[in-house]
Formats: structure tokens, C-alpha cells, sequence
């Protein structure tokens, strides 16, 4: 019962994530005449799709809100890092997520993603994540 | 003839004793094998006793997570990567739903009996 839960929850967070990456794209993205389709190579297509991968592989630890604050976060102490006020810039993201928290001195418990994510969906990862960023950089 | 001390003569039997009981919990206590391969755990549902550890070990050719988030056994026993294998002991009975942190669809259910 409580798998489905969180297969619901997991769906749920994909849709939630779509949802705020789609209005987020109807309120940044001017359309021409035409009304053509978002350029895929486009920062805010990158940030869309980035938006699912977090959806699907951060939220377990990260949270829907990526202030560390996932259904996992009690294992951990540290907590997951809240993504919204890292300090990190696009390169460090990029590398913990491609080589692990252990690698990068951080948290063993964060695990390389290089082996999963391609580098397209990493690279849209790391666009979300300065999407969603309010730290002062 | 000279008695031993008491203490001594409590020894004589009670360490074996406790031997004999420590050999038999070790003896009872079953370690069970769960493979991890082409992103899913090798069996769905594993029914084992309080006591009894799983070695999760990990055939793929990339890195595997293993945790649980249920009341009966919250762990996260890390990353690891092919040929790998953690083990973990489950003593206390109830329902535990173990998860890949790396693979969002890898789950299995383990419920520990008294």
C-alpha cells in the first residue's frame, strides 16, 4: 500500500514539476506569429526537462522543494543540501552530480550519477537547478 | 579435599553454557542473498526471521543504492558498484520496503517475522 503511495507521490511530483516548468515557460517564453515549439537547445526547454529528472532522482533525498527536505532527509545527518540556496555555481553542480558526494568531500551517501544520467540530462539538471536558485551568487 | 570457589564453579557451566546459546542464535540466524540485476532486486518479496541478515549484492555493471524508509528498519546502506554487496540484519519483526536511491523502480518488500 504504502509503494503505491509512493509511486502516487512520485507521479505526482513528476506532474507537479511539469506543471510549474510548463507555466514557467508560458510566462518566460515569448511566442512568435507561428506559435512555434520551444527550441529544444534553449535554456528554458533545458530547464523543463531538467525539472523531470529532478522529479524522478532528487526528490527521494532533496524534496519536492529542493530545500533538503526529501522523505529520505531523516537518514542523513548532515541533511541534503537545500539546492535553493546553494552557493555552488553550474560547474560544481554538475560534478557532484556526475561524480558523487564522496568525491567532492560532501556526503557519501549522495550518489554518482554518471553511470545513470546521460549528459544532456544532467546538463538540464544543473539548468534547473540555477532555475530554482536563490542564493546570491 | 578442597572446593573450588563458588564463582568458579559457576563458571564451569555457564560459560559453556552461554557458548552453547551464542553458537545456536548464530546457528538459527539465516543470511539470505539478494542479487541486484538489470535495475531490479532478484526476488520481490522475501519473507525471513527476526535476526536473519540480507547481503545484497550488486550484478550490474553500474552502481546501486540500497535503503529503507520503514518504521520496522530505516537504513541507507550507501552506493556501491558491480561485484559489490552490503549486508544488513533485520531484528526487529514488521514490513520492510527496501528502494534503490539511484533507481526510483528497484523495490522489494522484506517482511521480518518473529
Amino acid at each position: 500500500m504504502t509503494q503505491h503511495l509512493t509511486r502516487w507521490a512520485r507521479a505526482g511530483a513528476v506532474l507537479a514539476a511539469m506543471i510549474v516548468a510548463a507555466s514557467a515557460f508560458a510566462q518566460t517564453t515569448p511566442k512568435n506569429s507561428q506559435g512555434s515549439l520551444l527550441p529544444k537547445d534553449s535554456v528554458d526547454a533545458a530547464t523543463f526537462r531538467g525539472g523531470l529528472v529532478f522529479a524522478n532522482y532528487c526528490v527521494t533525498c532533496h524534496g519536492m522543494n529542493a530545500d533538503g527536505n526529501g522523505r529520505a532527509a531523516r537518514l542523513y545527518n548532515p541533511k541534503p543540501a537545500n539546492l535553493r540556496m546553494s552557493d555552488k555555481n553550474d560547474a560544481y553542480f554538475g560534478l557532484i552530480v556526475r561524480r558523487g558526494g564522496a568525491a567532492m568531500g560532501r556526503s557519501e551517501f549522495m550518489p554518482s550519477w554518471e553511470a545513470e544520467l546521460t549528459n544532456e540530462q544532467i546538463t538540464d539538471l544543473v539548468a534547473y537547478l540555477r532555475s530554482i536558485n536563490a542564493a546570491k551568487n | 579435599m578442597m572446593r573450588a570457589p563458588t564463582s568458579f564453579s559457576h563458571l564451569t557451566w555457564v560459560l559453556p553454557c552461554a557458548a552453547l546459546i551464542a553458537v545456536g542464535a548464530a546457528w538459527a540466524a539465516q543470511e539470505h542473498v539478494v542479487a541486484q540485476k538489470n535495475k531490479s532486486f532478484s526476488v520481490k518479496k522475501l519473507t525471513i526471521k527476526a535476526g536473519d541478515s540480507v547481503k545484497f549484492v550488486n550484478e550490474d555493471s553500474f552502481a546501486h543504492n540500497v535503503f529503507s524508509l520503514s518504521a520496522a528498519k530505516s537504513f541507507d546502506l550507501g552506493s556501491f558498484g558491480n561485484g559489490g554487496n552490503k549486508t544488513i540484519t533485520f531484528d526487529k519483526p514488521g514490513k520492510v520496503e527496501v528502494e534503490c536511491a539511484v533507481h526510483p523502480d528497484m523495490r522489494m518488500d522484506i517482511e521480518v517475522t518473529p
